[in-house]
């Protein structure tokens, strides 16, 4: 089908990268849900962001886990939103950390979290230009 | 929440990564006892939580309980899912996951020792 024998996206190294988007998705979801529900008056701003951050990171981990064309396309989307969020972020709470009283998952450059919140998207953009879509399943329904 | 129990789940964590990137580097899957060893993990996880949580019923001190509980009740989860991807990854991208979750467990680990603490 195609002519050239690269990985697809959701084989090989892109399992990998699945279970760590996985586990940044399960892990910003909870931490969230948590923040809104309890104190989200403390920090509106950080917290909204980092719901928001949590719903790209969930949308990442199903798109590549899927790994068909326009799932890639989604992928491509939503990792570009991750990369320019933690770079617009970590730059902003750097410059003014008071606009950030509380961390959120981006915040100085995802540093709170061993700068993993920074690198994978590197990572993702990276596999995504280098692995290939699966064959889409037979028929379209 | 700090003794020789969470200090024994971070050791094995760091053992079960180091075990499963050797098999990576030899292209190998998980092995059936790679696979138990990483059931052993969830439990010594389902242990921590149990005992996490007796412990904070025994203190009245000030901390963020509701994180606390969260981290304690997802945790077992992870290595679970591991597990459940090493019996059915049968590539070497089975040994890349293990890998991963055995280097995130002993972090988790040590954000809970952190939130227990209060920080």
């Amino acid at each position: 089908m195609s002519e050239t024998r690269a990985t697809a996206t959701n084989q090989g190294f892109g399992r990998v990268l699945v279970v760590l988007y996985a586990i940044f998705a399960i892990g910003a979801t909870s931490r969230s849900v948590l923040q809104i529900s309890t104190r989200f008056d403390e920090a509106p701003i950080a917290y909204s962001l980092s719901a928001f951050a949590a719903v790209v990171y969930v949308v990442a981990t199903i798109a590549l886990a899927r790994g068909h064309e326009t799932s890639r396309r989604i992928a491509y989307l939503a990792i570009t939103i991750e990369l320019i969020g933690v770079l617009v972020v970590g730059l902003i709470s750097v410059l003014f950390p008071e606009a950030f009283p509380r961390a959120s998952v981006w915040s100085y450059f995802g540093m709170g979290y061993l700068f993993i919140p920074l690198v994978l998207p590197i990572v993702g953009l990276w596999w995504l230009r280098r692995s290939t879509g699966a064959p889409s399943s037979g028929t379209r329904a | 929440m700090t003794g020789l129990f969470s200090t024994a789940t971070i050791v094995a964590g760091l053992v079960i990564a180091a075990w499963a990137a050797v098999l990576l580097i030899i292209n190998k899957p998980v092995g059936r006892a790679l696979q138990y060893a990483v059931l052993a993990l969830t439990g010594m996880f389902v242990v921590l939580a149990i005992g996490g949580i007796v412990q904070m019923f025994g203190t009245d001190r000030e901390f963020a309980r509701a994180e606390f509980v969260g981290y304690l009740l997802l945790s077992p989860l992870i290595p679970l899912g591991a597990w459940w991807w090493s019996r059915n990854d049968k590539t070497r991208a089975g040994s890349g996951v293990v890998l991963v979750i055995g280097l995130v467990m002993p972090v988790l680990v040590v954000r809970i020792q952190q939130v227990w603490a209060g920080v």
